[in-house]
């Protein structure tokens, strides 16, 4: 339990270690939209800026999650996760953009609800499992919510849900084997769906085009990130221009950086990245709260599963996806969503006494 | 129950994705970084441009006179489409969309375009769409389009669109990426401004790689009001009628131009030239047939800035003018005030000692008349008489071209400057002048150069000079407001410089007060101003009736004023070949002078021949 006064700042209000990592990601996301705008500018549509609002806004609710306690969240979960779910559910009365329905306009911004089932899926296992819910109900509201966020359709999304699902049940007292079983069922299921029709073929044809065509993004996104070599075309003179990456930043931002910073830059993002996961890990183990452990895997499997699949994208072992890189890439959403994340992993440092 | 062990397993696992992610990375950076870079320097991008939403154009209500929207049209990568799948895109295009002509399908694919605009979608539904898009040459851009609202009125002042030719590229370079330009009108003056920034395609080799966004170009708040423009044109058009009804001519009488300014902004109101053409009709491209007609109509010309014609009596108030400010009377007098006996006719020797008569428009003369008497009733001879006294006092010295000096000041022989493209600029013509069109063009002069004669020509608005309508409003409207600028649709050039002219505030009021007159009880105009009842006390005017060479008819000139005691509006109308400028033009100016004061416009009636 804590024992401990709550302040903003300071090293008795919040793990330093991972504030500093936080800052430092951030920073590195600004560095490379750096050097894809054409320098700063007070407007919203320059994306460097932009960038650095959604940062400051980041770390605000970095700060305000912290304050709320692991108690607190253990009680909201169920209420959380169902507002998310029904948000998912509304999203399919809203008038389509480029074909798909994911955002609800607010105006100024656009609220993706599908960032957040990915917090709202993790708490909520985590509470189910601590409190011994009937597994096969938790499990076929998992697969429900993840339903929704499927039929967007969000292909990158769906796959990260199943990827988080399934690490929280391997982790848990679920015999293995099931889980394999139940995977191979649902995998079944699946084709079956496909052969009559009622998943939109549309979806798939990236998935299908991939192993018929290299995709020309991907390919480019290659010869980027190896023309960045050791120490990347920052500090280089003579730049090359000739490489033109869609959504470079965005999805491909990571291509963008590999160019800029090299082999370097890309041992540094990592290392700060294994750090952080080498922390929490530490915490896993030793915490005496089972929802705390839970909540702590579901997460790191969350952004260790995004970065994974955003690398595998932009190199292109995988087909493209439309996964963001966590704190990396451009995008207002995303940058809120995991500074959530680090907000309640930041929570349970305290809780837990780890202040450096 | 949460198994640590189960947890440290997915840890390991998790490291060695990372470690095969990672020494992917390091194989791209370090061993393949060589062969990379070559490849990257053997890539070549091609670039393809479509035009962004030109800026809009509005009236100063507020009213939209051109609107620009954007719309899915779907395209054909052209580096897509090969021998083998050529016959099919053709046989899907033929079958999807029946509306196009076939003639039209075979060019496209003759096309060396990176991309080819096939036709608007936006009719089209979600899922058609999307199966065009998954076949590979097909794409879907949004493409602007732009609506003339009020199809034929304006059409001159907003000009239409088309692709640039060299010489256009060579005058606006950023036209070449955007393949539209403004061919005329407002659409081409503020070419730059409205064209706003096209959105890149990125190619490389056959890929779309990258679409970067253009911005849409600026809207333009115009002083016109389509309303009053709507109405000007109806009664030009009325007028032009007129004139076909009650005079013989050769030719159909078709062309005519009206210029409506603030006196006080020297804003432009109205700008009316006929025939006109609808823009609308050269958005998707226009058909030679149809182009060759226009054009053989002269619908291209913007007559009120363009058309050149004498002025005939309308420019008698420079004169007017001159003989207030230098007090040059006809000899013997030595005011305004002062008469003289108008016979109808005026005798003038030349220096070899013959005569040559010349004769009024008013053969039994106009009696006794004063300068402004002279104004109401168009007499010639009285202008003749202060022509004869600067003639016989300055010929030869620089002094001789003090006409040509006070008509240049009113901002003849020099463009308006107004802000649209090709404007004329008119001819003033003097000793100079002829010399030099002795050498150029001698079928133009006599031998003898300049004489006497031509300067009485000229004080009349006859002969070589030449002046556009939008010259002769401004002129006008110089006098009245004491102030020379160029007259502006755009509101943006609000400010621009002001010359004073030193008119002083009695001059304006006895000119105001003589322009009544010509439209008042025993003026040239009154038979077609008499409608306004008692209202013809506060209007005004001056008619003219310029004679052109050949067999050519009069040309029909009136200039307005809405209101005497609070002079708000000038206005200008022209009749090509359209007879008496009292019985045509002034009618006309009078229908549009009631909208202008709020009155129910009545027909256009022929008024009263005079000259």
């Amino acid at each position: 339990m804590i024992n401990r006064k709550i302040t903003l700042l300071g090293p008795e209000g919040t793990n330093v270690t991972l504030l500093i990592i936080f800052l430092l990601l951030n920073f590195i996301s600004w560095m490379t939209l750096f050097t894809l705008s054409d320098g700063l500018n007070l407007d919203l549509q320059n994306s460097l800026f932009r960038q650095m609002v959604f940062s400051l806004l980041a770390i605000v609710v970095f700060f305000m999650i912290t304050f709320i306690s692991m108690e607190q969240i253990n009680k909201y979960t169920f209420p959380f996760f169902g507002l998310i779910t029904i948000l998912l559910i509304f999203i399919f009365a809203t008038d389509p953009k480029e074909g798909v329905r994911r955002w609800y306009d607010l105006g100024i911004i656009d609220f993706q609800p599908s960032e957040y089932i990915k917090i709202a899926i993790v708490l909520f296992i985590s509470k189910c499992f601590v409190e011994k819910y009937n597994i096969f109900y938790v499990g076929m509201l998992s697969v429900f919510s993840i339903a929704l966020v499927f039929f967007q359709p969000d292909l990158g999304t769906t796959t990260l849900l199943i990827v988080i699902t399934l690490s929280m049940f391997l982790v848990s007292e679920v015999k293995t084997r099931s889980i394999l079983f139940l995977t191979l069922l649902g995998g079944i299921f699946f084709f079956v769906f496909l052969e009559f029709g009622l998943i939109n073929s549309y979806q798939l044809s990236r998935i299908t085009d991939f192993f018929n065509t290299v995709d020309f993004a991907q390919s480019q996104s290659r010869l980027a990130i190896s023309s960045g070599g050791i120490t990347g075309q920052f500090f280089e003179v003579d730049k090359i221009n000739q490489i033109f990456i869609p959504v470079q930043s965005t999805d491909f931002i990571f291509s963008a950086y590999a160019y800029q910073f090299g082999f370097i830059g890309v041992l540094l993002l990592s290392s700060l990245w294994i750090f952080f996961f080498y922390r929490v890990a530490k915490i896993v183990l030793s915490t005496e709260s089972d929802f705390e452990k839970f909540i702590l895997a579901g997460f790191s499997a969350s952004l260790i599963f995004q970065i994974f699949i955003n690398i595998s994208t932009v190199i292109g072992v995988i087909p493209v996806t439309g996964m963001p890189f966590p704190l990396l890439s451009l995008g207002g959403s995303s940058i809120i969503a995991t500074a959530v994340i680090f907000g309640i992993i930041n929570r349970i440092f305290i809780e837990n006494n780890v202040v450096i | 129950m949460f198994f640590q062990q189960k947890f440290r397993l997915l840890s390991l696992l998790i490291g060695i994705i990372f470690l095969g992610l990672l020494s992917n990375i390091y194989t791209l950076q370090i061993t393949n970084r060589d062969s990379s870079l070559l490849s990257v320097e053997n890539q070549t991008l091609d670039t393809f441009y479509i035009p962004s939403p030109r800026g809009e154009i509005y009236d100063s209500n507020n009213n939209k006179l051109v609107s620009s929207s954007l719309e899915p049209h779907l395209f054909l990568n052209m580096r897509k489409v090969n021998s083998d799948n050529q016959g099919q895109y053709e046989q899907y295009i033929k079958y999807n969309f029946s509306e196009l002509e076939d003639s039209f399908i075979d060019e496209l694919f003759d096309s060396s375009s990176l991309l080819v605009k096939i036709t608007n979608i936006q009719n089209l539904n979600f899922d058609s769409r999307q199966n065009l898009a998954s076949l590979d040459a097909f794409e879907i851009f949004d493409y602007p389009i732009r609506k003339y609202e009020y199809n034929n009125i304006a059409s001159h002042i907003l000009g239409y669109l088309g692709e640039p030719t060299f010489e256009d590229i060579q005058e606006f370079p950023l036209s070449e990426n955007s393949n539209i330009i403004g061919k005329s009108g407002l659409e081409r003056f503020y070419q730059d401004d409205l064209a706003g920034v096209p959105t890149k395609i990125i190619f490389k080799d056959e890929e779309i790689t990258e679409i970067i966004k253009g911005s849409p170009g600026k809207d333009i708040f115009t002083s016109l009001d389509i309303n009053l423009q709507t109405l000007a044109t109806e009664s030009l058009l009325q007028g032009i009628n007129l004139a076909n009804e009650n005079f013989e001519s050769r030719r159909n009488i078709q062309k005519g131009a009206i210029v409506v300014l603030d006196i006080r902004s020297n804003e432009v109101v109205s700008l009316v030239s006929l025939p006109d053409y609808d823009p609308n009709n050269f958005v998707d491209g226009i058909s030679r047939t149809e182009f060759n007609k226009l054009n053989i109509d002269g619908a291209f010309n913007n007559y009120p800035i363009q058309g050149q014609y004498p002025p005939g009596s309308v420019f008698k108030v420079v004169a007017y003018w001159l003989a207030e400010v230098e007090n040059i009377y006809p000899e013997g007098l030595s005011s305004r005030n002062g008469r003289i006996d108008c016979k109808g006719s005026l005798a003038f020797g030349f220096d070899d000692g013959s005569q040559q008569v010349y004769n009024d428009w008013k053969e039994d003369g106009h009696g006794r008349v004063n300068l402004g008497s002279s104004i109401q009733q168009s007499c010639n001879v009285y202008f003749w008489d202060i022509a004869l006294k600067i003639w016989r006092e300055y010929e030869g010295t620089t002094a001789e071209a003090i006409l040509q000096k006070y008509a240049k000041n009113l901002g003849f022989g020099s463009m308006t400057n107004i802000d649209l493209p090709y404007e004329a600029r008119g001819v003033v013509p003097d000793r100079d002048l002829f010399e030099d069109w002795a050498i150029s063009q001698p079928e133009r002069v006599r031998p003898e150069g300049w004489l006497g004669g031509d300067l009485m020509n000229l004080i009349i608005g006859q002969g070589a000079i030449t002046a556009t309508p939008i010259q002769v409003a401004n002129a006008y409207r110089t006098l009245i407001s004491g102030k020379l600028s160029s007259p502006y649709i755009n509101k943006d050039n609000q400010n621009q410089s002001e010359s004073s002219i030193g008119a002083t505030e009695d001059f304006v009021n006895f000119l105001l007060k003589d322009l009544n007159s010509v439209t008042n009880k025993g003026g040239t105009a009154y038979a077609s101003f008499q409608v306004l009842g008692n209202k013809v006390n506060d209007v005004g005017g001056k008619t003219g009736t310029a004679q052109n060479s050949g067999d050519k008819n009069n040309t029909s000139w009136f200039v307005g004023i809405d209101s005497i005691s609070n002079p708000r509006y000038i206005i200008a109308t022209v009749i090509e070949e359209g007879g008496s400028g009292s019985a045509i033009a002034a009618p006309v100016t009078r229908r549009v002078i009631q909208s202008l004061r709020g009155m129910e416009p009545t027909p256009v009636n022929f008024g009263e021949v005079t000259e």
